[in-house]
């Protein structure tokens, strides 16, 4: 299926679930277009910065073993 | 508490009632038998007017039936649109990843399809499973919408002919001689589930995280339009409110 979405890393297909839980969490926090797009971006922020140090962490202690 | 910014008010007007003034009424609400039976309806987090939930316990079913809809039954169409664009967009994405294959219903021992129970959430795009699995399982041992969210077949498993023929027929991976002739069924030989793994890969796990995640955000969505925004009013939007900014 997909030749060439074989090639791509399995990371990448987390991006968009990323993605989709920030702004489900967003718009279900906030009503304004402008708010949910504001809090969306936050949530982007913070779930990429969290899931990218457990992701370093994990690299690091795979390279060290 | 979660359910603070739900109010009961005789009447939904953001303008005569800036959320300050409303959160006021649900305190005496609580109190006063007068207003019960009024409109639901609940604070905006951003200092907007308040939003009718109209029955938002129909909302809410409407909402896991299909995402978004009861947002949009409320008259909230701008976020409703949103939720149903990307929650089913979702599940459909994984379901195309998983090959058709991710979202089915199995509750045989041993082969119990935990992740169905999060895919169930996203409402009745994934309801054709359970149809499937009950036919496989009830008395013609053939899932009534063919092979489409089907369960796999088990090792041992009786199905009808006409069902074998047709998985014979459409299945890359099965062949007519992998059913035991037991007239007036046939039996499997095999392990589809395996078969599945083995051509799906990577895609088969992905597909189902996809699909599950679409199903345990549509709960959020279901609980937005139960009770409204999660988020409270900061003191700023409460101002902003009350000035009518």
């Amino acid at each position: 299926m997909m030749p060439l979405a074989n090639t791509i890393p399995g990371l990448v297909f987390g991006l968009p679930l990323i993605l989709l839980a920030s702004f489900v969490f967003a718009a279900t926090h906030h009503e304004s277009p402008e708010r949910i797009r504001d809090a969306t971006i936050h949530w982007v922020v913070w779930l990429v910065g969290i899931l990218g140090i457990v992701l370093a962490i994990v690299a690091v202690l795979g390279w060290l073993v | 508490m979660f359910l603070t910014g739900r109010v009961r008010v005789a009447s939904v007007d953001g303008g005569v009632n800036p959320p300050g003034e409303i959160a006021l009424k649900d305190s005496r609400a609580k109190a006063d038998p007068a207003v019960a039976g009024c409109r639901v309806v609940a604070i905006s987090p951003d200092g907007g007017p308040p939003i009718d939930l109209k029955n938002p316990w129909l909302a809410a079913i409407l909402s896991w039936l299909l995402p978004g809809l009861g947002q949009i039954y409320q008259g909230r169409s701008f976020k409703g649109g949103l939720f149903m664009g990307t929650i089913l967009g979702t599940f459909l994405a994984g379901l195309f990843m998983g090959g058709g294959k991710v979202v089915y219903a199995s509750w045989r021992p041993g082969e119990v399809r935990w992740p169905y129970v999060c895919q169930a959430a996203a409402g009745l795009v994934a309801m054709p499973a359970v149809i499937q699995s009950m036919g496989l399982q009830g008395s013609s041992r053939e899932p009534p919408l063919g092979t489409f969210m089907a369960p796999p077949l088990g090792p041992g498993q009786f199905v009808s002919v006409r069902y074998a023929d047709q998985l014979a027929a459409t299945d890359p991976d099965i062949a007519p001689d992998d059913f035991f002739d037991k007239p007036p069924l046939r039996q499997f030989k095999g392990d589809e589930l395996s078969l599945w793994h083995r051509r799906l890969g990577r895609w088969f796990e992905i597909g189902t995280l996809y699909t599950m995640l679409a199903g345990m955000l549509n709960i959020l969505v279901v609980y937005d339009a139960l009770s409204g925004p999660l988020g409270m009013p900061t003191d700023e939007d409460r101002r902003k409110g009350a000035n009518g900014k």
